[in-house]
């Protein structure tokens, strides 16, 4: 069962008040595995939760299942006041509006930086070429590699990559940015320029849920950190909660073992 | 291998390349010890004995049953009083590849203009690094004929593909929208000068063009037919599943004969009504049928080759599933498979000449039927023709499959 810390609750979010994301109850099973155990959390407008916890604890199972990559078995994801269900037409809206930054970047690599960012603003917003590419310019500026434009992903850095990525969720102007371990497969040396701008994101007001081992991203970006272990939301709490003054003993074990 | 340094020249001195003499080398490469010196004569002499039999062989060969037999082998019996039908259809074909080969090339100038990025264009010398055998194959077969007339038609063919090879740098943009017009009106066009206006229907369509046109008209329909079925036999709904199982592994597991076997002597009993197909018709069927199996199994090699993330980055932007497999997922299944789906067209193209067991006059029923005439009967001739026909089984699948490689290294399969 979750449990109640001091200082904050899951379904507590903070942020502007208001709720972009909710998940009452869920429940998720892998044949018998149950990767998530009543799941209830809830995240503000505006607010930039930080998920950490051991490998194989549910964190990409659970924000996977907020734009319906992984399908939950019970409970309620409502997203920006849309209930996922089985409908392909909600779960397409709920997707347009929710943008996700994958570990391994996951870039289309038959398809230009340029044409990677405009493909989702043209097929599914139905924009205009001109528009799109303009669109998707001004995303390339904002993440710092315009002169990368009409390369192909192969031809990037790990780090422009994912900054490309990043750009491409959005080029789609989603309510909610999640990111899955977003910096786990770069080099040491561009770990930065992805969280960079990641954090120019966040103080941008964009609403994020960001899965990551990057306790200083954490400690510094969240508004919240969720702790997860055994698909258990464990404890959450602020920043200086978390890291100064945990109070479960497997949040305790569990930072003593990383930092 | 060491580089070589020929007799007299200076040899090239890069840093990887230490100066050998002929003498040196050959020490090295051949006579370095007594089992290498062996291994090197008994197999020079025996290479030196091929090359001296069949060169033997060559000048010998009386070649007067390829003169006497030339048009039956490229188009069989084609009525001679309607040939100028066939130089037409020949003509369009060539303009037509020629048009979109260009409006092709334009357009990825335009692209890569427009990205602001150098566009290499082939040049002359690289077009004809990758067509010489046919020129060869075409120069070859002009050499057997008796007057000059084809030689003369065959340059206006070339002149032909030249001028639309120039005029398709300057399609208007409706038609550079739209290029899949070119093949469209390009087909219908063909068969309308061979068949059109009290023309010769494709029962008389023989000899290699036989050969060619089911090679492009099979491929043409079995590719599309291939692509559905692979991706029902990965379709959410199991009825569409299961048929498309079906199929391909009915088919699969039938030899090509028998279905040729069944498209002449069984399909019109198999098809109700009074609906007669042709010989011909039923021959393309059947090929088909059988390609679009085999080519629905590359195809699903294809789709299992691109990984889920990639679907799953399609869906996270919004894309619907139909668009994220025709916009994400096949793009890079059918560049991942090139190289297994020119095979099966290579092999479609040789499996051609199996329709001469249904009866039809295709260039190897061409040559055997030559070879029982009754001024070549029984003279060995088999040895001439046999390889004669096989030559242009070999240019064909010669160029496809370096053609297909270059494909690859252009769209750079294996580079992620």
């Amino acid at each position: 069962m979750t449990d109640q810390t001091v200082f904050s609750d899951a379904t507590q979010a903070a942020g502007t008040g208001e709720s972009m994301i909710e998940l009452t109850n869920v429940d998720k099973f892998f044949g018998d595995f149950q990767a998530l155990k009543d799941i209830n959390m809830r995240v503000g407008k505006q607010e930039v939760v930080v998920v950490i916890g051991p490998s194989g604890s549910g964190k990409s199972t659970m924000i996977r299942c907020i734009n319906r990559l992984e399908v939950h078995d019970s409970g309620q994801i409502v997203v920006d006041g849309v209930e996922l269900t089985d409908d392909i037409k909600v779960i397409q809206e709920v997707r347009k509006e929710t943008g996700m930054v994958f570990q391994q970047f996951n870039l289309f690599p038959h398809l230009t930086v340029l044409e990677n960012i405009t493909l989702g603003p043209r097929q599914v917003r139905n924009l205009p070429k001109k528009e799109a590419e303009d669109l998707g310019k001004e995303l390339l500026e904002k993440v710092q590699i315009p002169e990368q434009a009409h390369k192909y992903p192969g031809q990037l850095s790990g780090g422009q990559q994912q900054r490309v990525a990043i750009a491409r969720s959005l080029a789609m102007s989603p309510k909610v940015m999640l990111f899955d371990e977003p910096t786990s497969a770069l080099d040491p040396e561009m770990i930065k320029e992805v969280l960079d701008t990641m954090q120019e994101l966040a103080e941008s007001g964009m609403t994020m849920i960001v899965v990551t081992h990057e306790m200083g991203f954490a400690r510094e970006v969240a508004n919240r950190v969720v702790f997860m272990a055994d698909g258990e939301i464990v404890e959450v709490g602020t920043p200086e909660h978390f890291f100064e003054n945990p109070t479960e003993d497997r949040t305790k074990l569990f930072l003593s073992q990383i930092l | 291998m060491t580089t070589t340094t020929s007799p007299g020249a200076p040899a090239p001195t890069t840093a990887h390349h230490r100066r050998m003499t002929p003498t040196k080398w050959l020490k090295k490469n051949l006579f370095s010890n007594w089992y290498n010196s062996l291994l090197t004569i008994v197999f020079g002499a025996f290479i030196l004995w091929v090359v001296v039999s069949l060169a033997r062989y060559l000048l010998h060969i009386d070649t007067e049953i390829i003169r006497v037999n030339l048009k039956l082998y490229m188009a069989g019996r084609f009525p001679n009083e309607q040939l100028e039908r066939l130089w037409l259809a020949i003509y369009i074909a060539v303009a037509g590849v020629a048009l979109l080969a260009r409006a092709t090339v334009s357009n990825a100038q335009r692209k890569a203009t427009e990205a602001g990025i150098e566009f290499h264009r082939s040049s002359w010398v690289d077009v004809l690094r990758r067509f010489w055998p046919i020129g060869a194959l075409v120069i070859f077969t002009l050499s057997f004929t008796e007057t000059i007339t084809p030689t003369l038609l065959t340059l206006v063919a070339a002149a032909i593909g030249l001028g639309a090879y120039w005029i398709g740098a300057a399609l208007p943009a409706w038609i550079v929208r739209r290029l899949w017009l070119i093949p469209v009106v390009g087909a219908i066009a063909f068969y309308l000068a061979l068949a059109g206006f009290g023309g010769v229907g494709w029962d008389l369509w023989q000899g290699f063009f036989l050969n060619i046109v089911l090679t492009v008209a099979g491929i043409s329909l079995a590719f599309p037919l291939g692509l559905m079925l692979a991706l029902g036999r990965r379709s959410t709904l199991p009825a569409v599943r299961l048929l498309s199982v079906t199929y391909i592994e009915f088919l699969r597991g039938v030899p090509m004969i028998t279905l040729l076997l069944m498209g002449a002597f069984a399909l019109g009993f198999l098809i109700p009504g009074d609906v007669q197909f042709s010989l011909f018709l039923r021959i393309l069927i059947a090929i088909t049928l059988f390609q679009s199996a085999y080519i629905a199994e590359v195809v699903r090699g294809g789709l299992q080759s691109v990984p889920k993330g990639q679907i799953e980055a399609g869906q996270s932007i919004g894309l619907s599933p139909w668009k994220t497999m025709r916009l994400i997922v096949l793009p890079q299944a059918l560049r991942n498979v090139i190289p297994a789906m020119v095979g099966q067209f290579i092999s479609l193209f040789k499996d051609t000449t199996l329709v001469y067991i249904v009866g039809l006059l295709d260039l190897l029923r061409a040559a055997l039927v030559s070879t029982s005439q009754p001024e070549f009967f029984a003279q060995g001739l088999d040895a001439v023709v046999l390889p004669f026909a096989a030559l242009y089984f070999w240019v064909g699948s010669y160029v496809m499959s370096r053609e297909s490689r270059r494909l690859e290294k252009k769209l750079g399969v294996g580079v992620r």
